[in-house]
């Protein structure tokens, strides 16, 4: 045998959950013993009279590899490794060590390093000592957190409860063994969340370059510890019940009544108890079953299908205010013909604003200005200055678009005037040029500037009802605010493809929040090609699909549906959660600095909290809807001799059970029907905001180094849910197709009024009713038939409901919208536009 | 623990007044986790047999309703035919759960549904088509594996 190596494995022994109650009087007082091949035994402290001991201690061992990774491996594929030595980990009571076996608690063994079933499914029937071993819970590539089903031992004492360890080849950071009882130990980058002074770089990315084979430590992979596990999700969910049904169910989680799962798969409940899918080989997540004839080539064809589609559903996303739309050259957006007062039909009046295409100018393109022609042939403007592109022309900047809609007659006009005509500008306004030669307006009153013309009316037409909330004028302020403005000088962030998550946070957690707001160049590794949009749009849209994956177990999907995101209570798995929270926060808001979109949508009452507004029990409705329910029920009824509760919880963290007071005192203020007005407060307040306080600190801070506050604030909820994810391009044809009607037809009158209305409303508007009935603006990316609700697949449904003289009201759990029998179009366009326009915060029951 | 004390109260209400055919014991000192030990019903196919039943209060109750299963095989049409033997009717589910509601009356609700399955409700299809289509054959396997599992 080959002499003991350096150490090359560090293993945390985090916790215990459940231990078995050999005592009735006594609880035992646990500690563990770990060891590799039945050496280098390694013992944690005491933790006194639990059965839910919680250590966190870390320990470097040495393992012996007795060959070496395949060099075939790739990023994606597991990598082969043929590491035999066993870690077992074995718990003990010290009161009753001494007694022969008499204080034994359980064992766990893992193989190191095995991933048999990953590659060739059934591998493990070939080591019968062994379960098919799998990893658990890969929570970034630097750590593998397993979570274990203790065992018994010959002597068949009888053995309960689970452990809670992580593996990990990243020695470098010191090990931080502090009092074992005390919460982990923040990691580098996670302290650094206080400090003003940006993270030091060689301490914040240390711990993801295992995942690059050059910096391996050793020769054990960083990635990929298999374990032979039992249960699906405990790690997450604690003494969550779905976990106890799911143990109970009898399968593993690589099985269930369809047989096993393909190799590298995993059967998990989230927190709701909803089934999903993890396929360790793609780091993705699912909620559909794969298939038992499954095939990985065409897996990948169809995830890469599914990608695209979503990718162009991303890219067709802008805002009111962006000129260059859509993306430029590469959007399948049809040139629209503007010879003044043209009239258009309402799909290219969208298209118009959202391209702000005009036609083409004569003389010389400014300085730094190249016209360039698309594979189909349309002209477009490369401006080298600011690195951007655009459709317009800009020897045709002094043309205006303006909107114009025929509310009576739902035609839509564009028209383009000459600014000429618009007379002189207001009382302290200046027009300038930028050295690009495009227009701006500077307010001297109030020291901004805007692209927005102060003589052009703000929304489509005058005789429309103006929107309250002009989003657009907004959108106008807030990106002129000099804290918005892009600083001189360049921001590079080279990233893998294949690594943009660890890439990503290693490139902007090392720059200073002021290098992050310089102009955004993109660079994907092995990739040519400068970043003039493209690229930046590609890096949003990939990196939010990466960090926002449940996955990592920093975010989770809401109750609401199987796509809004929020952040997962139990994230702490990753004892460097903090510092991700921190810098998902820095992407958001280099995202929204430079105008770029993520790919993601959250609950409402998260964008709320971005705003330090004040959630409420109707947030709760998207985050829990049966307790939403509850709730409610316990507001409009007679509690006495039904609630006996106190203004405390339960919580549990890491299986400790610990009571937390709603208010001081709460363990011993009753609550009563004088008083459940302020329990049912502060418990949404809790189960919404304080369960993630110390994630969503780190996210919020991360967010502010490019974001301002007071800035931010300016938007409402759903207004920040539009500036964070775009507004998309919605299929009316397809909502229309996916509806189901109670107590009306499609032939009603009303229902007939009521797409006529949607028709000739812009994007913008058409969000927003989204957002009112449904609660997000998101819409699945297979179109709306695939609209889910808080039980399942649920269509948009419009339901007779109300009187004439109310307004529409929306239960956004059922993506159902009551509406009222308007007798007339006009009165159900003011109606249905006041309830989008008037209603404040989501979930309107 | 104060925020326990409903769970307490009905705790101690289902051991002076038990609920008819039900025993109820907890596992150690955990309240969330009752154990009920259920006679079938005599005026059940089931009568004679002793059903376990596991019952898991989850933290947030009473505003989530218990989630049930029975330890014992049965055969019946609204009980999971698997490892789970999960129950899920009326109050019990997520939709329909109010807080006044007791485990007593979950208890009673079980024991009607003994009485009369509800194939239109059915989780287990295949039984429910035979208990509407083959009562004899329903009836023979349900008694079978009252002899063979609940005794």
């Amino acid at each position: 045998m080959d002499p003991p190596q350096q150490p090359n494995l560090r293993v945390t022994i985090i916790a215990a959950d459940g231990l078995y109650k050999r005592d009735v009087f006594r609880f035992p007082d646990p500690f563990a013993v770990a060891t590799i091949s039945g050496e280098q035994t390694k013992t944690t402290g005491v933790i006194k009279k639990t059965l839910n001991p919680y250590w966190n201690e870390s320990f470097d061992m040495s393992v012996f590899p007795t060959s070496h990774p395949s060099p075939a491996s790739s990023n994606h594929s597991p990598r082969r490794v043929t590491e035999e030595s066993i870690l077992a980990v074995q718990i003990f009571d010290q009161k009753k060590f001494k007694k022969k076996d008499q204080g034994f608690l359980g064992v766990v063994n893992v193989r190191v390093g095995s991933v048999l079933d990953l590659d060739a499914g059934g591998d493990g029937e070939h080591h019968p000592s062994f379960l098919p071993l799998f990893f658990l819970l890969r929570v970034l590539t630097e750590v593998e957190m397993l979570t274990r089903d203790l065992r018994k031992s010959n002597d068949n004492l009888v053995v309960n409860g689970k452990l809670i360890l992580s593996l990990s080849t990243n020695l470098r950071t010191p090990i931080a063994n502090g009092n074992a009882v005390q919460r982990p130990p923040l990691s580098s980058a996670g302290a650094s969340q206080n400090g003003t002074s940006t993270p030091n770089p060689a301490q914040s990315t240390s711990s993801l370059q295992n995942d690059r084979p050059s910096s391996t430590a050793g020769s054990v992979p960083a990635s990929r510890v298999p374990t032979n596990t039992t249960s699906g999700p405990p790690a997450l969910n604690g003494a969550n019940t779905s976990s106890r049904r799911n143990t109970e169910s009898g399968f593993s989680a690589f099985e269930d009544a369809q047989g096993r799962l393909p190799p590298g798969w995993e059967r998990r409940e989230d927190n709701l108890g909803r089934t999903y899918y993890v396929d360790h080989n793609h780091r993705q997540t699912t909620w559909i079953r794969p298939t038992a004839n499954f095939n990985a080539g065409e897996q990948r064809v169809a995830m890469e299908q599914q990608q695209s589609a979503e990718r162009s559903r991303h890219q067709a996303r802008m805002l009111p205010e962006d000129r260059t739309g859509t993306g430029s050259p590469d959007s399948q957006a049809a040139a629209p013909s503007p010879p003044p007062a043209a009239a258009a039909n309402q799909a290219s009046a969208a298209q118009m604003v959202a391209t702000g295409a005009t036609t083409a100018g004569t003389g010389e393109l400014p300085a730094g200005w190249e016209q360039r022609h698309t594979a189909e042939g349309r002209a477009y403007f490369v401006d080298h200055n600011t690195r951007t592109t655009t459709w317009v022309d800009p020897r045709r900047q002094q043309y205006i678009r303006m909107y114009g809609q025929n509310a009576g007659a739902g035609n839509s006009t564009i028209q383009q005037q000459p600014v000429s005509q618009l007379g002189p500008l207001p009382s302290g306004w200046e027009m300038r040029l930028t050295n690009t030669a495009r227009v701006y307006f500077v307010d001297h009153n109030t020291k901004t500037t805007t692209w927005d013309d102060p003589r052009l009316p703000s929304s489509l037409d005058q005789n429309v009802p103006q929107y309250k909330r002009d989003f657009r004028r907004k959108l106008i302020y807030f990106r002129s605010q000099p804290a918005l403005r892009i600083l001189s000088g360049q921001c590079h962030v080279k990233v893998r493809r294949t690594h943009i998550f660890e890439d990503s946070y290693a490139e902007i957690m090392r720059q200073s929040p002021n290098d992050l707001k310089k102009r955004l160049m993109i660079k994907f590794d092995g990739e040519d090609g400068l970043d003039y949009g493209g690229l930046s749009r590609e890096f949003f849209f990939l990196l939010s699909h990466e960090m926002f994956n449940p996955f990592y177990c920093l975010f989770e999907y809401s109750a609401h549906d199987n796509y809004t995101l929020q952040i997962n209570p139990h994230s702490g798995i990753n004892p460097e959660h903090l510092g991700y929270f921190k810098f998902i926060g820095r992407v958001v808001g280099l995202a929204i600095f430079h105008r770029r979109f993520l790919d993601a949508f959250f609950i409402g009452a998260f964008y709320k909290m971005i705003l330090k507004k004040k959630v409420a029990l109707s947030d709760m409705e998207g985050v829990d809807a049966e307790f939403h329910r509850t709730l409610s029920w316990a507001m409009e009824n007679d509690i006495t001799d039904v609630i006996y509760s106190t203004f405390s919880v339960e919580d549990e963290r890491f299986g400790e059970k610990v009571t937390v007071d709603l208010k001081p005192g709460g363990q011993d203020i009753e609550v009563t029907n004088e008083n459940k007005r302020e329990y049912v407060e502060l418990i949404t307040e809790w189960r919404i905001q304080k369960r993630v306080e110390e994630q969503f600190s780190a996210f919020v801070a991360g967010f502010h180094e490019l974001i301002p506050a007071d800035l931010v604030n300016v938007f409402d909820e759903r207004e920040l849910e539009l500036l964070i994810g775009g507004i998309a391009d919605i299929d009316v044809e397809d909502w229309k197709k996916h509806t189901d009607y109670r107590g009306y037809t499609e032939s009603d009158a009303v229902v007939q009024n009521f797409w006529k209305c949607i028709r000739g409303w812009d994007a913008e508007q058409k969000s927003r009713l989204l957002q009112f009935a449904t609660g997000t603006s998101r819409i699945p990316v297979n179109g709306f038939k695939d609209l889910q609700g808080s039980d399942g697949p649920r269509r948009f449904t419009i339901e007779k409901s109300g009187e004439e003289a109310q307004l529409p009201k929306s239960h956004t759990c059922f993506n159902r919208l009551d509406l009222p029998p308007y007798k007339s179009f006009e009165q159900l366009q003011q109606k249905l536009t006041w309830a989008v326009e008037e209603t404040v915060g989501f979930g309107q029951e | 623990m104060a925020a326990n004390k409903r769970i307490m109260k009905e705790l101690g209400d289902v051991n002076t007044n038990p609920p008819p055919g039900c025993k109820i014991t907890t596992k150690d000192e955990d309240i969330y986790n009752w154990d009920v030990s259920m006679d079938g019903p005599d005026d059940s196919i089931y009568k004679g047999g002793k059903f376990t039943i596991a019952i898991v209060l989850p933290k947030e109750y009473p505003f989530k309703p218990p989630t049930l299963s029975f330890r014992t095989k049965i055969y019946h049409p609204n009980v999971t035919n698997d490892d789970r033997g999960a129950m899920c009717l009326g109050m019990l589910r997520a939709e329909e759960w109010k807080p006044p509601n007791k485990i007593a009356d979950v208890l009673k609700l079980v024991r009607a549904v003994l009485s009369a399955p509800q194939p239109d409700d059915a989780v287990e299809a295949g039984i429910a088509d035979q208990f509407k289509n083959d009562r004899k054959g329903f009836d023979k396997t349900a008694q079978d594996w009252v002899k063979k599992y609940a005794k």
